[in-house]
């Protein structure tokens, strides 16, 4: 990433356990960017929206979103961050959840989303993907947010 | 229908009434006729008789009025002498002979009749011989002689006898025919009797068949209606149910998929931590290994067995049952997704696509060294391609993987078809299943026989769900050591509505 120190990542996924060896795996592939991790929809909004220090008002970030979420649907935030008038419209979001249905897939880039991964059962699977995302979010290029 | 259809036939209570009602008409009827004939014969033999009563006055009358006619012949002779008399006297006398004659026969019938009938033509005879006696003294012109004898014995008390005997006969006569009279109005009556009962019982069965062909035919009305209104309502219904149907089916494969798929979640960290875990050993593994080095007296046995045996060993267990557990949630997951794919019928040749799946499997077959033969020709049927295929591929690669200890192991497929259904089967000269395990093997997780192949009990569970959705039906015929055959029985054309 361009500045390591000024993009966050927006961790969205009600597992604690996912997010904790999600986090784990990140860090082991040398990401040391600042990782906030929100549990349900409706905070992760407020903090992606309206939060002083968030994104929409405060720099630029990537979302990392679990479709399965206790208050809404992934595919809603999804809908709201790449919704036309939305000032996040650029920011990259990478689903990461275990579900691997065609349909859903299908929906979630039809929506804008940038890269759509399955959750690996097998954790070795699982720590190599995340740990080849962390690669790949050490590289990748970030918007300026708008507005 | 809720209530039996009434039908005029002996098995329901309305059949029952009309035939009972006939049956008494019937009775009726020869009843009257038996009467009718029977009256009609008395009314004849009454009016023989009758006529036999009034032949019997008339001879009598004539029998009379001839004695009379000799006796007041011969007295006219006695008187005149003239011989017209005597003529007179022999012509009643010829005619009197065969009219007794006739009286006698007349009267043969009443033994009543028999006593003075004796008595009149014993008078008869007597009178006669006076009679001629006096005759034959005028003849001989003896007249005074002759009517000497006639003051002594006049004939007149024999001729009141005769009468009062002719008048006897005439009453009894007459008391037959009143009796006769009485028997033929008894019978009369007895006839009018008759057609009055057989009168009334055929109004009576007149009414009864009415009434119940008019209930019986508001019940046929009714039920006709009913029926109309079911057929109307039949085809509604069955949309209905088979909609309420397809949403329980839907739920239930809804039901399958978000469980396997959540339980997918917490597995990830099951596996995740325990990889962790496991990480986290060797570092200890490694401090233990030096501190028995550099420092033996801080090492516990325990400590030691806790890092070497106990934490890795648990790690493994926990490993090796997360993975089954895995296989097991993806299992119900394919499961349920087979269930929600939309079918696509289309011709297939079964012996072209079992040819495929054996050449896709041939490594497999190969390695295990077993002969596949495919009997030729096979039937085409019109089904789901991608379904039938996973049914043979599963159905093919089970018979070539448990096989008999000493046999070299052969898999026959072959196929055909009746009646609008086609049957695979599949055989193979194998294990064999014990039988009481036939129903079993085809349920989610189960096995049979020695647990010695890799597996995990989905196989067959999956091909007899996919059976079902190409509304066919899978069974087994096996003996332990005698291989099996696996029979899938398919409609020869799958109509989607059944699916």
């Amino acid at each position: 990433m361009n500045d390591h120190r000024s993009v966050g990542i927006v961790m969205i996924e009600d597992d604690e356990g996912h997010a904790r060896l999600i986090e784990k795996n990140i860090r082991r592939a040398g990401i040391l960017n600042d990782i906030r991790h929100y549990t349900d929809g409706t905070s992760a909004l407020d903090y992606l929206f309206n939060a002083p220090d968030g994104p929409a008002k405060n720099g630029p970030a990537l979302v990392l979103l679990d479709l399965n979420l206790p208050d809404m649907s992934g595919t809603d935030i999804l809908a709201k961050i790449k919704a036309e008038a939305s000032p996040l419209k650029r920011t990259p979001v990478v689903v990461l959840t275990t579900t691997d249905d065609k349909v859903e897939i299908q929906r979630c880039y039809d929506l804008g989303c940038n890269v759509y991964i399955t959750k690996p059962v097998n954790y070795e699977n699982f720590a190599q993907a995340i740990r080849q995302l962390g690669l790949f979010l050490s590289v990748i290029q970030v918007p300026e947010v708008e507005g | 229908m809720q209530e039996g259809s009434p039908k005029p036939s002996a098995d329901n209570p309305i059949g029952r009434i009309l035939i009972a009602a006939m049956v008494t008409g019937f009775i009726a009827l020869i009843m009257a006729a038996i009467a009718a004939g029977y009256a009609i014969r008395q009314t004849n033999r009454h009016g023989d008789w009758v006529v036999h009563t009034y032949q019997v006055e008339s001879v009598l009358t004539e029998v009379r009025r001839l004695a009379e006619q000799k006796e007041t012949a011969r007295r006219g002779y006695m008187l005149a002498g003239t011989p017209a008399f005597l003529a007179s006297f022999d012509q009643a006398h010829d005619q009197l002979i065969p009219r007794l004659a006739d009286l006698k026969r007349l009267t043969a019938d009443n033994p009543a009749q028999a006593i003075p009938m004796r008595a009149v033509e014993r008078r008869l005879a007597e009178l006669d011989a006076a009679q001629r006696a006096t005759n034959t003294l005028v003849q001989d012109g003896l007249g005074a002689e002759a009517l000497r004898h006639f003051r002594a014995d006049s004939g007149l008390q024999r001729m009141q006898k005769l009468r009062v005997m002719f008048n006897r006969m005439g009453h009894e006569e007459r008391r037959l025919l009143r009796l006769r009279d009485g028997e033929q109005t008894a019978s009369r009556r007895l006839f009018s009797a008759v057609v009055g009962v057989a009168g009334l019982l055929l109004v009576l069965v007149a009414v009864v068949s009415f009434l119940t062909v008019r209930r019986y035919t508001r019940d046929l009305t009714r039920s006709r209606a009913e029926l109309a209104d079911l057929n109307a309502t039949l085809e509604e219904q069955v949309k209905e149910r088979t909609s309420d149907l397809a949403l329980a089916n839907e739920e239930i494969q809804r039901f399958a998929y978000i469980v396997s798929h959540d339980l997918r979640s917490p597995l990830v960290n099951v596996m995740g931590f325990t990889a962790e875990l496991s990480a986290a050993t060797q570092p200890l593994a490694a401090l233990i290994d030096r501190a028995e080095a550099e420092a033996p007296q801080i090492v516990t046995e325990e400590a030691r067995l806790a890092a070497r045996e106990d934490l890795p060993e648990a790690i493994g267990f926990i490993r090796t049952s997360t993975a089954k557990m895995d296989r097991l949630i993806n299992a119900i997951l394919k499961l349920s997704r087979e269930g929600r794919r939309v079918l696509a019928p289309e011709m297939i040749a079964l012996d072209q696509l079992a040819e495929q799946i054996t050449d896709s499997i041939r490594h497999v077959i190969d390695d295990r060294g077993v002969t596949v033969t495919i009997a030729r020709p096979m039937p085409v049927v019109v089904s789901d391609r991608i379904a039938l295929e996973q049914i043979l591929s599963n159905l093919i690669e089970n018979a070539t993987k448990y096989r008999h200890p000493t046999r070299p192991a052969e898999v026959h497929v072959s196929a055909e078809e009746t009646r609008g259904r086609v049957i695979v089967a599949v055989r193979d000269n194998g294990r064999g299943i014990d039988p009481r395990d036939h129903q079993r093997i085809f349920d989610l997780f189960r096995r049979s026989g020695q647990q010695d192949q890799p597996g995990e009990g989905i196989g067959l569970a999956h091909v007899r769900a996919l059976a079902y959705r190409l509304g066919g039906t899978i069974s087994v015929e096996s003996q332990l050591g005698e291989g099996a055959t696996f029979f899938l029985s398919l409609p020869a054309t799958l109509s989607i509505e059944s699916a």
